[in-house]
């Protein structure tokens, strides 16, 4: 039963593995809360009298929530964390399915009620998917949109159904189930043929499901709507129409002009004959799909509108959008009011019984009573005005400052999210960035380790970078971007690996002076820690699953052997995690890969479970961690001359270009100088090809008592006139003082 | 070449404007690109006057350092104050000057006249920047204010139509009377298509260089200049909004257009396969009145012809320069020496061909426009 190395496994192990890069996302807060703005709103009313109702939201930081509905407000009970981007839109489908698209081009499936499971990966589109659109919450039919103009029409059933068994054959026993295999495999290529050790790979297979494409959209499509019955189909987007589609077929019906500008949300009422559509230009249009006109169109916003949802007759409509107001609107009367007015555009609205849950571009998400049972009492209340039907008009009420006062000035109910990190900076160090928030938060990281080291609260964020300035010079092993709200620190292969550092520098004890360790393969090792842990226990238990050693089930996940003292006794001393490269147990980062059978995938460092996850690594992950292989890379070395300082009578012979590791330490060069002076003869292992540095590292100014040392003469190194201090390095040097692009040039004098 | 002039004078009669010069000038041996440009330039009025204003204000017989400011204010001066009314100069210090100063002029090939009309400006730019520079020195340590050097149109140099600037410009640039003239601002919005925050970026302009298609006109290959553009798929716009690549739409719009207009049409096209460049001799309309509708501030800047660069030939390597310049409602043609007076209609055979293998061979090339009119702002 322990058949670890599955047959998906051997077979995946012989595919060429291409990507280049990993990422991994820090994060300091408590998982329970989106740390980015809010895309998406789906209530799930709960089925049975006893259970709750159910809200998930979808956020940019790449996660979808679910959270409980209970009488004392929502509580999140479970994360689903896959995707590798934004989280674009999400909908219900039957069976509490759930169905999310995302800015990393794909859709996945989860099941609603589980604790974060990703069924499936539906990779079809090729740019970002920007919206999704259901029929009713027992259909299986779904539509997915995005950039590209791309639509597709999906049985959610039938897009499941030929992998679920060998997703079941090749589970694992010790898995918690999140992006099991069946999600990371490509859906042409996996097929079950016989038995799961037969599982063909190599040759792609025809009989994989493929949805239907609805093909016409020219440009990109933002706004997507289906009615109940499944059997129309609206999209729209920076085309300026709406188009109108059957999605039995994919074949186009019509398409509707009106907008002026961009087409960012869709609804349509149940029997498929009106549309409401919110734009761009700001109006919202009321289309007779019947009549295949525009009937009404109504100046509400001062911006664009992204949001709306309807009364469940379609007699009133809700609206939000870049203006952060949410109206309500009678589409019979025109008769228009002013609910709510929020800090950041409304991104999406839901509703549910009597309120109306209101998503926005921060990662908060608040519900406000709305009267859907009965809207006309919230005109009873007063402030109401007649929506004008062109553009300008809402614009010159603003103008004149006569817009409306709120009719509710608190949420009935509010989930708060963290701030999301909107500017960063990486420090000179090349292991520290300084990040501020959307609160205006300043904190500085340790990436190395993935913790926040120190927080400043609201202060100036450019004062302390200046303040934080540090004349080093280390290479770039890393980019950083912070579209998800949190840091993204990406490792691409092979500049990753040029930056070195002294073990003593990083207070590694126990190592000789002139050990250096590779930072991105120790942050690599960290960050790996617990899969390499878990692997080793499922190859040790493989290997003697005759014996009796215990199987890899057995080994509680929460005593993490991340120390170096707990791995010494079964690793070669290699395979250590330093202090320094540590990563949070509490606040774990969590690894995004594009991976190479199923596409991108996102994971907890803390849930890599194992062997399987291996064949998803990208194989230079793999050679560097396991094998300690490492990519060729440019020279880590400098090149640079040694000569007197102009004036100086000291005077020792060279041999003309020298070359050092570029973290060499000036006081490296002192003790050469010292070395050649007191010997008076050149050095025989020196050479022009890095020797240099190999002759030093016997030579430790600490230990020794050899002869040159007692009559130690006071050594100054200068590059361009000015006095180096002996803790710079050669890098420094080059990109603080000698600033150009030829080879270095050192002058020494004794000190006077 | 006295005849010449003689039949200019006589054509005009006692249309002869009161005061005016009509002089051609000497080829050095392939430096029509030049004197073509000077021309244009000569019969900017508002150009010459302040340049011949600027250089008498501020002569300087104790450093007679000379630039190609100085060389080109001699030579407008000398030409205005010939006792003639036509004939032909030299503008032998010029050309000695501009190939002493500038490598790619020296030698006897063919130069691009818009790429020394944008030299000559620029460096006329520099060199007011430079000079002002040193009178703002002067008068720093001498601290009387009269001793600025400055030219009258210098005086409020910081002006104030440059200051909303969007970011793009860090410190305020000095506003010549050079830039008086010439510069315009061109503003590129991009707009995030997620966010739909708009990003304006400002730069400025001494000429605008348009691509041109077959058959076309001015205001079409303008409105392309700043039609919509998409970035999308592999080409998306960072958003500093959303920290994330988006799609955006960007357009570049001229948000101050200048009080002359230099129109370049783009006829020198790098072909790919040929691995050279070719010349498009495309029909390309270009009007006597000229309205700029794509403008921010202004809706209705007008503008009309008062001279056109036509590059005679059927390649870029080789060819003449020759010039059309309307002066006190006369159009008159300048080649090199030769001066004649034509017809207004006969600028409508400098457009283009239609054909691409035509007889017709001379085709305008740098446009220059002078605003109707007054500019609301400045």
């Amino acid at each position: 039963m322990h058949r670890v190395a599955s047959s998906g496994n051997t077979s995946g192990s012989s595919r060429p593995r291409r990507e280049k890069r990993l990422t991994y996302v820090l994060n300091d807060a408590d998982a329970t809360k989106h740390c980015a703005g809010i895309n998406c709103l789906a209530v799930l009313k709960s089925s049975a009298a006893d259970e709750f109702d159910s809200l998930f939201t979808g956020s940019r930081d790449g996660t979808l929530k679910r959270w409980s509905l209970s009488e004392d407000g929502p509580s999140c009970s479970a994360t689903f964390e896959s995707h590798v981007d934004w989280v674009n839109d999400a909908v219900l489908a039957g069976g509490n399915t759930l169905v999310s698209c995302s800015s990393d081009t794909t859709v996945k499936v989860w099941d609603s009620l589980s604790d974060g499971t990703c069924i499936k990966t539906l990779h079809q589109h090729s740019d970002y998917v920007t919206c999704l659109a259901s029929a009713n919450k027992e259909s299986n039919t779904i539509a997915s949109a995005g950039l590209g103009g791309e639509v597709f029409i999906w049985d959610i059933e039938a897009a499941l159904t030929p992998t679920t068994k060998s997703s079941d054959t090749t589970k694992d026993d010790g898995t918690n189930g999140i992006n099991g295999s069946a999600s990371t495999l490509p859906l042409t290529t996996l097929r079950p043929v016989g038995s799961s050790n037969n599982i063909s790979l190599h040759t792609p297979q025809p009989q994989g499901y493929v949805p239907t494409a609805a093909k016409g959209h020219k440009e990109s499509v933002y706004a997507l709507a289906m009615n109940e019955s499944g059997t129309l189909l609206v999209s729209g987007g920076t085309e300026k129409v709406v188009r109108v589609w059957d999605p039995r077929t994919g074949s186009k019906t019509m398409k509707l002009r009106g907008h002026s500008d961009n087409i960012r949300v869709l609804l349509l009422d149940s029997t498929g004959r009106f549309c409401l559509s919110g734009s761009s230009d700001s109006m919202i249009r009321l289309w007779d799909l019947g009549q295949q006109r525009c009937l009404h169109s109504y100046a509400v916003h001062t911006d664009s509108v992204w949001a709306l949802a309807s009364t469940p007759t379609f007699s009133h409509v809700y609206s939000g959008g870049r203006d952060r107001s949410l109206y309500l609107t009678d589409l019979a009367t025109r008769e228009s009011v002013l609910l709510c007015t929020k800090d950041n555009p409304i991104s999406q609205l839901a509703m549910h019984d009597d309120g109306i849950w209101v998503a926005t571009t921060d990662s908060s998400v608040h519900k406000w009573p709305a009267e859907v049972r009965n809207p006309q009492k919230v005109f009873e209340r007063g402030g109401s005005f007649l929506a004008g039907n062109l553009s300008f008009s809402r614009a010159r009420v603003s103008l004149e400052g006569s817009a409306p006062v709120p009719i509710y000035q608190e949420p009935s109910y509010s989930i708060l999210g963290t701030p999301g990190i909107v500017q960063h900076e990486i420090l000179n160090n090349r292991r520290h960035v300084l990040t501020k928030d959307s609160a205006g938060t300043v904190k500085l990281w340790e990436i190395t380790k993935g913790i926040v080291i120190k927080n400043y609260g609201e202060v100036s964020f450019e004062k302390t970078k200046e303040e934080l300035l540090e004349m080093v010079s280390i290479p770039a092993w890393f980019t950083v971007d912070t579209r998800l709200g949190s840091l993204s620190v990406h490792l691409e292969t092979p500049q990753c690996f040029s930056a070195e550092i002294y073990s003593v520098d990083l207070n590694i004890s126990g190592k000789p002076e002139d050990d250096k360790v590779n930072i991105a393969r120790e942050t690599l090792k960290g960050l790996l820690a617990h899969w390499l842990m878990k692997r080793k226990q499922k190859s040790g238990s493989s290997a003697l699953a005759n014996g009796d050693m215990p199987s890899g089930k057995d080994i509680s996940s929460r005593t993490l052997p991340l120390s170096r003292t707990e791995v010494d006794g079964n690793a070669e001393n290699d395979s250590l995690v330093y202090p320094p490269f540590e990563f949070s147990v509490a606040f774990p980062p969590s690894i995004m890969t594009e991976g190479s059978h199923g596409g991108p995938w996102r994971k907890k460092i803390t849930d890599l479970d194992g062997s399987k996850d291996e064949k998803d690594f990208p194989s230079w992950v793999l050679d560097c961690v396991l094998n300690n292989r490492l990519p060729a890379r440019e020279n880590t070395k400098c090149s640079f001359y040694l000569l007197p300082f102009e004036g100086s009578s000291v005077q020792i012979l060279t041999q003309g270009k020298l070359s050092a590791p570029r973290i060499l330490r000036v006081h490296k060069v002192v003790n050469y100088v010292i070395e050649k002076m007191v010997l008076d003869k050149p050095l025989d292992s020196i050479s022009s090809d890095g020797a240099f540095s190999a002759g030093l590292t016997d030579g430790s100014l600490r230990s020794g008592l050899k002869p040159w040392q007692k009559i130690k003469p006071s050594i100054e190194i200068f590059c361009n006139n000015q006095l180096l201090s002996p803790d710079m390095s050669l890098a420094t040097i080059r990109t603080y003082i000698w600033k150009k692009s030829d080879d270095l040039v050192l002058n020494y004098r004794i000190a006077k | 070449m006295g005849a010449t002039g003689s039949r200019l004078e006589k054509a005009l009669g006692d249309q002869f404007p009161e005061g005016e010069r009509y002089f051609g000038l000497e080829n050095f041996g392939n430096t029509c690109y030049c004197n073509s440009v000077l021309q244009a330039l000569y019969f900017c009025v508002p150009f010459r006057e302040q340049l011949i204003e600027y250089y008498s204000n501020n002569k300087n017989p104790a450093d007679a350092e000379e630039n190609l400011l100085t060389c080109l204010a001699d030579l407008f001066i000398q030409i205005s104050s010939q006792k003639k009314k036509t004939g032909v100069i030299a503008p032998k210090r010029f050309v000695q000057r501009l190939k002493k100063q500038n490598e790619i002029f020296r030698s006897y090939m063919h130069q691009d006249a818009h790429e020394f009309l944008n030299y000559l400006l620029n460096e006329l730019v520099d060199t007011l920047e430079k000079e002002s520079l040193s009178a703002k020195s002067d008068s720093d340590t001498s601290s009387t204010s009269e001793k600025i050097a400055n030219g009258p149109n210098i005086s409020h140099a910081n002006g104030p139509n440059i200051s909303h600037a969007n970011g793009g410009v860090q410190k305020e640039p000095l506003v010549t009377w050079v830039h008086k003239n010439f510069q315009g601002i061109l503003t590129n919005e991009t707009k995030c298509l997620c966010c739909e925050t708009v990003t304006a970026r400002d730069e400025t302009f001494l000429d605008l260089s348009l691509d041109i298609e077959q058959n076309s006109s001015i205001t079409s290959c303008l409105k392309n200049f700043s039609s919509t553009e998409t970035l999308n798929a592999e080409d998306k716009f960072f958003c500093d909004k959303c920290c994330s690549l988006q799609e955006a739409q960007k357009r570049m719009k001229i948000k101050k257009p200048p009080h002359i207009l230099v129109i370049h049409l783009k006829r020198f096209k790098y072909i790919e396969h040929l691995g050279r460049y070719k010349k498009l001799s495309y029909r390309v309309v270009f009007p006597l009145e000229l309205k700029l509708s794509n403008t921010v501030e202004d809706s209705d800047a007008e503008y009309s012809l008062f001279a056109v660069v036509v590059h005679v030939g059927s390649g870029p390597n080789h060819g003449h320069y020759v010039s059309l310049v309307k002066s006190h409602n006369h159009w008159l043609f300048f080649d090199d020496e030769n001066v004649e007076m034509i017809d207004e209609s006969a600028v409508q055979t400098f457009f283009g061909s239609s054909q691409e293998y035509s007889s017709n061979t001379d085709h305008g090339y740098i446009l220059f426009y002078e605003r109707t009119t007054t500019a609301s702002t400045s």
